[in-house]
């Protein structure tokens, strides 16, 4: 079903070319994305740099392929940070439903109202920027989707004919939990999941422009804010970092929508 | 400098030009069209118009607007009145005397008194950020209500410099005397009441002023111009197109070289780096001398001669600043021009390193140093720090930028004395007692920024610099100040780096653009549109 | 249902006192203090100032004190005074308000018509070569990151093409007064609200693509087929209702987020909106005026999640909600 998905497919390509320049290309190049190379503000297409470069002088192309692995670090690591909360405080509730549910609810109200990016800010400005707290505060704001999902899910099982036999013969709710009910409900948390890495690329990138990135590590999203101040003399060391962050961004919803259609039954009827 | 003598020698002289319009400019033979409106661009948010309680650049443009002062500069730093018809310096430097102009009135029609000049400067005194500049004033006389004789505890030369639109802004003491504390005082932007050319009509908080016309001006024919709107707009690059199509007038204090050269390039707006003399800005790069190993001056020789100051002006900042080799700004009347520099010589510093007992390793690597930076302006800050990364890198001194998410992050550092070399920007403030001192003197090693952060401690230092400032006798103050350049130039606790290469960007309709030595932070009384 | 208002009541209060506190606590402990800020933009400051300016301020007292003290008046409406400005908290937020509501409401308006549908559209024929394209539109939309499109459509509207402004929300040099007021307002609003309302066009029409094709399954669709009425009818008449409620759940959930994506279309365009003014005061330690804003949106963020709840429940009784 997911490799009959034409677009899809194409997200699958595409992030394969993202993670394949990002992974192999900083050691085939061998350069470092913060040196000098040419007169600042070269235009692309010319001689010394193929992407031009940006106001200091460096070359973007070298920013482009260097910058994907701060970018994807962190967009994966919080993704996975944030997911994991959502699904361990999503299953708790809606298993055990009641008192624990209730608090716990409460908890993602709360972080559910908190303005989340104003939140992230003031988190990084605390901690002053670093790619760990970055990544932490992307992670502490966005789960609340995700357990929200997760607990619909757990509710609707906790009450299923198998489930109900397994707490006959005694097993343990952590058993249940993690054991028996996560992968049925694991589907659905998948695409959240792919979703997830997409909006904390682009959580990164909004911090990285507002000029709260770590300054140290050259990410896509610095490069922009960075070169923000110059866009209309140097658009493209504003456009091609931006691009490379929407290609990716684009690759992995391709693939979460692919997963969706592949796992979502209803559809399947069609 | 001529503060003294023009005043000795011509108060007279002065006294019968004192009636007619301002002596400096009007260089064109054009008669001024009364009328128009002037739009600014600005990058900062101010706090507040009150100049009295708050320094900087952006408080500056309007304060002076909306406040006159007893006295006003021109190009030559000659003291020119203002509020003030004469002014007299006592032979002992220890009392100035101000003789206002009669008839002047605050923008609410009560006349401008020497209460008025009193209470100002003893509000100034008490709250001012700067307090070298009023710190000897003890008391301010009024014998008569246009006579106000300022009392100095020592010879404060000063002083004068301090009668400046920017430094001493003469509030209304039956407004602003009413006990409450004037740093947190409501009229400081809401119904302000001012003496100044411009009343302020309109303050949006962070977006935008608007000043109109004062009637009742005491320069009679003056202000010409309707109205000022001050535009406040982060986005620098957003301004630039405002001034490219005629929304914008004139933007001050622009530094951008992408800008400037847009703006140089364009035939219907001038540029000009004149008006900024006054300020005195230097960026520089500070060396914490109590942290190893900066604290063996030959490795702070080293460092400097792995930076190519040609290179950084050239390059990065588009030719459009000049490399600063001193404490002192280059326009100052006490600036020397032979300083010992250090030209860009990487072998030579790999040398001094070794000499200094910091050979490198097997990996090339001498020592780790963290470089910091003022944030907020990438060209002559954050650029040339990670440019001195880069440089010395390749005498294996391995240098990792840390970079302050806002300006109290940076603030923090520099304060607690956090800090291996930090790039900033210091303003000398015209008189060196206000600007320069702070940063040398042993006496003024504190846990608040922009003092001497750097941990300097040379006690003949110490000694010029108070002795030049207690000395009224210009000649005899430079030649202190140049020991004193000289030594801090062989000491390096920091290496300067170049001039703040602030422009005034304005369209070609804009006349008698101010580039008086305070330049945009002086009264626009004489600016009209053609 | 009088009890259940006042119960949410109640917890609402709770959420936002929670907020409050957990931000104060928070902003309070970043390094560097709003006086700090102040005396960069003076150019320094004396040690005796800056004393007497956190005195003035009361940020010498302990942090549980200084909760105490800001909590007594909030809960008497009083805001307090920016550090910067030295204005009321209140009165900058309503200042702002306006700029900021007029381009969230227009962008989410826009997007939502717009994208609901596109939506409806491509969910007629779920496999076909429409309801793919605008499918893989949308997630372009989702995609980009939104100060990136901001700013190449600067670049090419407003620079390039000189068609709309470059920025703020008004002619510099204009009154703010009239009809001609409101003209110069929607002219500037054009390229912020079209780069707002891109990322919510694509929520929007994906989510009504999936509930038109929810709805579509159901038993009361076939029933209505097998009576014979026209396709047409069972689509719009039934299918679309029903579709929309989900939709209309978003949209009102959606209104929650009006701080994160104001915030960045807002420094783009220098739109003197709240989410700028949050922005900046984050970085100028501005405690009162970031707690202000904090606190503001979180209280719309609770109405309009509790609206969105009642609202719910009115329409379709057959939910139960805990």
């Amino acid at each position: 079903m997911f490799a009959r998905n034409p677009s899809a497919i194409a997200g699958m390509l595409m992030l394969s070319v993202v993670l394949l320049v990002t992974l192999a290309g900083p050691w085939l190049m061998g350069a470092d994305p913060f040196e000098i190379i040419a007169a600042p503000m070269t235009p692309p297409f010319s001689d010394e740099a193929m992407l031009g470069t940006d106001y200091l002088g460096r070359d973007v192309l070298t920013t482009l392929v260097y910058g994907g692995r701060a970018t994807l670090l962190v967009g994966a690591v919080a993704a996975l940070l944030s997911v994991s909360i959502g699904i361990t405080l999503g299953a708790l509730a809606g298993y055990y439903g009641g008192r624990v549910d209730a608090v716990l609810m409460r908890v993602t109200e709360f972080f559910q109202v908190l303005p989340a990016l104003l939140f992230a800010m003031v988190v990084v400005t605390l901690f002053s920027p670093t790619l760990l707290t970055i990544t932490l505060a992307i992670g502490i704001v966005s789960w609340t989707g995700t357990a929200r999902l997760t607990r619909a899910e757990f509710m609707k099982y906790r009450n299923l004919e198998f489930v109900r036999a397994e707490r006959a013969i005694g097993a343990s709710h952590a058993r249940i939990l993690w054991r028996v009910i996560l992968p049925n409900a694991l589907p659905p948390l998948i695409v959240s999941a792919t979703l997830a890495i997409g909006s904390a690329i682009l959580f990164e990138a909004g911090l990285s422009f507002l000029g709260l990135g770590d300054q140290n590590r050259m990410s896509w999203g610095l490069m922009i804010g960075a070169s923000r101040q110059y866009v209309l003399s140097c658009w493209w060391a504003v456009a091609f970092p931006g691009a490379a962050i929407f290609v990716t961004v684009l690759a992995v919803s391709l693939i979460g929508d692919g997963l969706n259609d592949a796992l979502n039954p209803k559809l399947r009827e069609r | 400098m001529n503060l003294l003598n023009f005043s000795r020698r011509n108060a007279l002289a002065l006294a019968l030009l004192a009636g007619l319009p301002a002596v400096h400019s009007l260089a064109a033979t054009d008669t001024p069209t009364r009328g128009g409106t002037l739009v600014l661009g600005s990058t900062q948010a101010l706090r507040h118009v009150n100049g009295a309680v708050q320094s900087g650049i952006a408080t500056a443009v309007p304060s002076t607007q909306i406040f006159a002062s007893p006295l006003r500069f021109d190009d030559k730093w000659n003291a020119q009145p203002y509020l003030a018809e004469k002014w007299s310096l006592a032979a002992d430097g220890k009392s100035l005397t101000l003789n206002l102009r009669k008839g002047a009135v605050f923008h609410d029609g009560k006349p401008i008194t020497s209460e008025d000049v009193a209470f100002s400067i003893m509000a100034i005194k008490a709250n001012h950020p700067f307090t070298t500049m009023m710190g000897p004033v003890e008391k301010v006389e009024t014998p008569d209500p246009y006579t106000a004789i300022i009392r100095m505890s020592a010879p404060h030369p000063a002083i004068v410099l301090a009668m400046s639109p920017a430094l001493c802004p003469i509030l209304p003491k039956h407004i602003y005397g009413d006990g409450t504390d004037l740093k947190v005082h409501p009229r400081n932007s809401t119904d302000v009441v001012g003496s100044g050319p411009f009343r302020l009509t309109e303050f949006k908080a962070g977006q935008r002023l608007v000043l109109e016309r004062f009637d009742k001006f005491f320069l009679a024919g003056k202000p010409y111009l309707d109205k000022i709107i001050v535009n406040i707009n982060p986005d620098s690059n957003s301004l630039l197109l405002g001034l490219e199509r005629g929304e914008i007038q004139m933007i001050p204090y622009a530094t951008n070289s992408t800008e400037l050269k847009r703006v140089a390039a364009n035939p219907a707006l001038n540029l000009t780096n004149k008006g900024f003399d006054g300020i005195g800005a230097i960026n520089w790069l500070a060396f914490n001398t109590a942290k190893k190993p900066l604290n063996d001056v030959n490795v702070r020789k080293a460092i400097a001669m792995t930076i190519d100051k040609k290179f950084i002006s050239k390059a990065l900042h588009g030719g459009f600043s000049q490399p600063a080799d001193g404490p002192i700004v280059a326009g100052s009347p006490f600036a020397i021009p032979d300083l010992i520099t250090y030209p860009l010589d990487l072998k030579k510093a790999a040398e001094m390193l070794d000499a200094a007992g910091y050979k490198a390793g097997a990996d090339g690597e001498r020592f780790k140093l963290t470089i910091d930076y003022l944030p907020g302006q990438d060209e002559q800050q954050k650029n040339v720090a990670e440019y001195i990364r880069a440089q010395l890198k390749k005498v294996g001194v391995m240098v990792d930028v840390r970079a302050s998410a806002d300006f109290p992050a940076w603030a923090k550092r520099m304060a607690t004395h956090d800090f291996d070399l930090s790039m900033d920007v210091v303003f000398n403030w015209g008189d060196p007692i206000i600007g320069v001192h702070r940063t040398y003197l042993s006496t003024n090693i504190r846990p608040i920024v922009w003092t001497n952060t750097q941990s300097y401690n040379n006690p003949k230092v110490d000694e010029l610099l108070n002795t030049a400032g207690g000395l009224l006798d210009p000649t005899k103050r430079k030649a202190y100040y140049a020991t004193f350049q000289k030594i801090v130039t062989d000491e390096l606790p920091i290496h300067f780096i170049n001039n703040t290469p602030y422009h005034t960007a304005s369209s070609k309709k804009v006349m008698n653009v101010p580039t008086t030595v305070w330049g945009p932070a002086s009264p626009y009384d004489e600016v009209y549109l053609k | 249902m009088l009890k259940l208002v006042a119960s949410r009541l109640v917890q609402g209060l709770a959420l936002v006192l929670a907020v409050v506190v957990l931000n104060f606590v928070l902003v309070h402990a970043a390094p560097g203090d709003p006086v700090e800020t102040i005396a960069g933009a003076s150019g320094g400051m004396d040690e005796k100032l800056q004393a007497e300016l956190r005195a003035q301020y009361g940020l010498d007292r302990p942090l549980p004190v200084q909760l105490g003290i800001y909590l007594g008046k909030v809960a008497r409406g009083d805001l307090g005074y920016s550090y910067f400005f030295n204005l009321p908290v209140s009165s900058l937020i309503g200042e702002r308000v306006p700029a900021t509501l007029a381009l969230v409401l227009t962008s989410v308006l826009a997007a939502f018509l717009t994208g609901t549908t596109l939506g409806v559209l491509s969910s007629r024929r779920p496999n076909g070569a429409l309801s793919q394209t605008i499918n893989v539109l949308s997630l372009v939309g989702f995609s980009a990151p939104v100060f990136w499109l901001g700013m190449l459509l600067v670049i090419l509207l407003a620079s390039v093409f000189p068609v709309f402004p470059v920025s703020g929300m008004r002619n510099i040099a204009s009154d703010g007064r009239g009809v001609a007021d409101v003209i110069d307002v929607l002219y500037h609003l054009v390229l912020p609200a079209f780069t707002l309302g891109l990322v919510y066009l694509a929520q929007y029409s994906r989510l009504s693509r999936a509930a038109m094709l929810d709805v579509l399954g159901a038993d009361y669709i076939r029933t209505a087929r097998a009576k014979g009425l026209s396709e047409r009818r069972v689509f719009y008449k039934h299918a679309l209702r029903n579709a929309v409620l989900p939709v209309v759940t978003i949209l009102g959930l959606q209104f929650g987020n009006v701080l994160a994506g104001a915030i960045v279309v807002e420094t783009v365009f220098n739109w003197p909106g709240l989410g700028r003014l949050a922005y900046e005061s984050v970085l100028r330690r501005d405690y009162p005026t970031i707690l202000g804003v904090l606190l503001f949106s979180s209280v719309v963020v609770i109405v309009m999640n509790q609206l969105t709840d009642l609202c719910y429940r009115l329409i379709d009784p057959r939910i139960k909600t805990t």
